[in-house]
């Protein structure tokens, strides 16, 4: 049997980190990427260490050269059968009103969370057409809702649902699944939040098992909530 | 067995290589007259979806009975598990200038799709045979369909400059072959099953479904889970290898076919597409089940490949000397399905995609 093989963006820290253990444990070979060549090795090494097979290529998403790396990687393991963009910039912090907002942050912002996760989606689609592939890009309720002070970031997120969801018409043969994973304990929400307490947020490896059933379950293409998908007998547990 | 009830001085088929390697196997060949062709959608005759004939034919006993399609439920028993294809239809024709039309026929893993060149006449289209490597078509809507390739005698490797799915529910209209007379509205060309647009033609044995029925199954006890195979153009010419179809066997409908089967209840498929995905997916399982799978598939069931994880058959009345004879007989044998088509035409069924169904059962 050929071992399905699983590219997560963003796998140093938080949800990253946790989804790519997550679906080590669930038999994937991985290919990981983050920006940290450190924090990336040292994930890398735990997976390993839990007999996962990794491989881990730092850079940056937004760097063509680096998303080339990670598309080689993909073509020399044979096969790709899922692409998770998950790599995400919260943007400017503390969270400016639009008002306020430095355009090339934002600029910033829209290069990280939606060009890149649609370049790399551009650049591996050869490899996940031929065996019914899918591409999972981790979005958030401020694609939807308006939070003030999440314009910049929620915009962003909001373009990366509506690619999906076109990418879901035009692919016939691949899943596309945006999913909101709720608010977790992660670094990125505490850049949200600087100073504050989130120690009552979940931590990102709680909504695994919901992300897990997502990808193993092959469910169809569209957006979804990780609280409304967590398996019979995980509680439910409210994620945000 | 050869049935001929065609009137004097009826036009030979063209295909006489398929003729004789089918007939070889001692499949049931006839000559298909105009009058047992639906021209129309039944709703247009004055019969509801649910109300076209079904024949039911066993093989274990040798039966073959006729009733109504909405009786389905209860020619089923609880337990019995219903595959459908969650396939939509495309409207998968498009009219360019000066009476070309392209056919949509299915995509291809690199992206591309497999296209047919036609042109119009008297309102139908037909093969046209033209086209070179390299061209470029315009089409309605400042679309350019480049020609990369041929693929086999009629069809080519193409690529839209635009996303064909999208472009295809915009511009495009469904296929429609001469033994219907008129264009009908995609609707027409829908089941109730339809949720992914992405054949090119109508997965048509799940035509005669409606809610009444759906709903009767579900009460009755018997199950019902989805597949997704999307439907090439099923008027593949002799010597045309079939294409590969992008198919999708979900996790939980493999689980609920085995689950099924393990207790003794049988699995029907609502169409050749679903027979072939199961059966694709029942390739890289041990035997009697199916493992999920999801790719492209060519795998072709005849009596040769048998079946292995499907227990009865759901189908259209299938044209002589078409491939899907091949899988029909995988199911009923030679004999029984000849008998099925002699008593389908003296009794006056219809053939084609708006016509009556049949179903088969081991």
């Amino acid at each position: 049997m050929n071992t399905p093989i699983a590219l997560i963006t963003g796998a140093s820290r938080g949800l990253g980190r946790a989804l790519a253990a997550g679906l080590a444990r669930e038999g994937f070979a991985l290919i990981i990427d983050a920006r940290d060549a450190a924090a990336l090795d040292s994930a890398a090494q735990e997976i390993r260490a839990a007999g996962g097979n990794v491989t881990a290529i730092s850079g940056d998403v937004t760097d063509a050269a680096h998303r080339a790396a990670l598309s080689r990687a993909a073509e020399t393991a044979g096969r790709l059968d899922i692409l998770v963009n998950n790599a995400g910039t919260l943007g400017a912090s503390p969270l400016p009103a639009l008002a306020d907002y430095p355009p090339d942050e934002l600029r910033a912002a829209f290069e990280v969370n939606v060009i890149a996760p649609i370049a790399l989606i551009q650049q591996l689609l050869p490899l996940l057409r031929p065996h019914g592939g899918a591409v999972l890009n981790i979005t958030s309720d401020a694609a939807v809702e308006a939070y003030t002070g999440w314009g910049g970031y929620g915009a962003a997120k909001a373009a990366l649902e509506q690619a999906s969801n076109v990418l879901a018409a035009e692919e016939l043969a691949i899943r596309v699944w945006w999913a909101d994973p709720g608010d977790l304990r992660t670094d990125m929400h505490q850049r949200a939040f600087p100073g504050q307490d989130i120690s009552d947020r979940p931590r990102p490896e709680s909504v695994v098992p919901a992300f897990v059933r997502l990808i193993s379950q092959r469910l169809p293409s569209g957006r979804y909530r990780a609280a409304h998908l967590m398996p019979a007998g995980h509680g439910g547990r409210h994620a945000g | 067995m050869v049935i001929d009830v065609a009137p004097p001085g009826a036009a030979q088929s063209e295909r006489g290589l398929a003729d004789a390697m089918l007939t070889g196997f001692g499949l049931p060949d006839f000559r298909l007259p105009a009058e047992r062709e639906a021209h129309d959608p039944p709703e247009a005759r004055g019969v509801a979806r649910d109300g076209v004939r079904l024949l039911v034919s066993r093989r274990g006993s040798g039966q073959i009975s006729q009733h109504v399609f909405r009786d389905l439920p209860g020619l089923l028993l609880p337990g019995d598990l219903l595959v459908v294809n969650s396939t939509g239809t495309l409207p998968a024709q498009l009219r360019a200038g000066g009476g070309l039309a392209v056919h949509f026929c299915s995509p291809r893993p690199d992206g591309g799709w497999l296209v047919e060149l036609r042109q119009m006449k008297n309102k139908i289209s037909r093969p046209n045979g033209q086209g070179c490597v390299g061209q470029v078509i315009s089409l309605p809507g400042g679309a350019a369909l480049t020609l990369q390739a041929r693929a086999g005698a009629r069809l080519w490797q193409a690529r839209l400059s635009v996303a064909v799915v999208p472009y295809l529910l915009r511009h495009g209209v469904p296929i429609r072959y001469s033994h219907v007379r008129r264009d009908w509205p995609l609707a027409a060309y829908q089941t109730v099953f339809a949720r992914t647009p992405g054949s090119a033609e109508m997965p048509s044995a799940s035509r005669p479904f409606t809610h009444a029925v759906v709903t009767d199954l579900v009460t009755r006890g018997v199950l019902i889970a989805p597949l997704t195979l999307h439907c090439g153009v099923s008027s593949l010419e002799a010597g045309e290898d079939p294409y590969p179809e992008p198919y999708d066997v979900p996790p939980a409908t493999a689980r609920l076919v085995n689950h099924v089967r393990a207790h003794g209840g049988r699995v029907i498929a609502a169409g050749t597409t679903v027979v072939r995905a199961l059966e694709t997916a029942a390739l890289g399982a041990a035997p009697g089940l199916v493992a999920p799978s999801a790719g492209w598939t060519s795998h072709v069931v005849t009596p040769e490949t048998g079946v292995r994880a499907v227990d009865g058959l759901l189908t259209g009345l299938h044209e002589p000397r078409s491939s899907h004879l091949r899988m029909l007989a995988a199911f009923a044998g030679p004999d029984l399905l000849a008998r099925c088509y002699a008593a389908a035409i003296s009794a006056g069924y219809l053939w084609h995609e708006f016509g009556d169904v049949h179903l088969l059962l081991l």
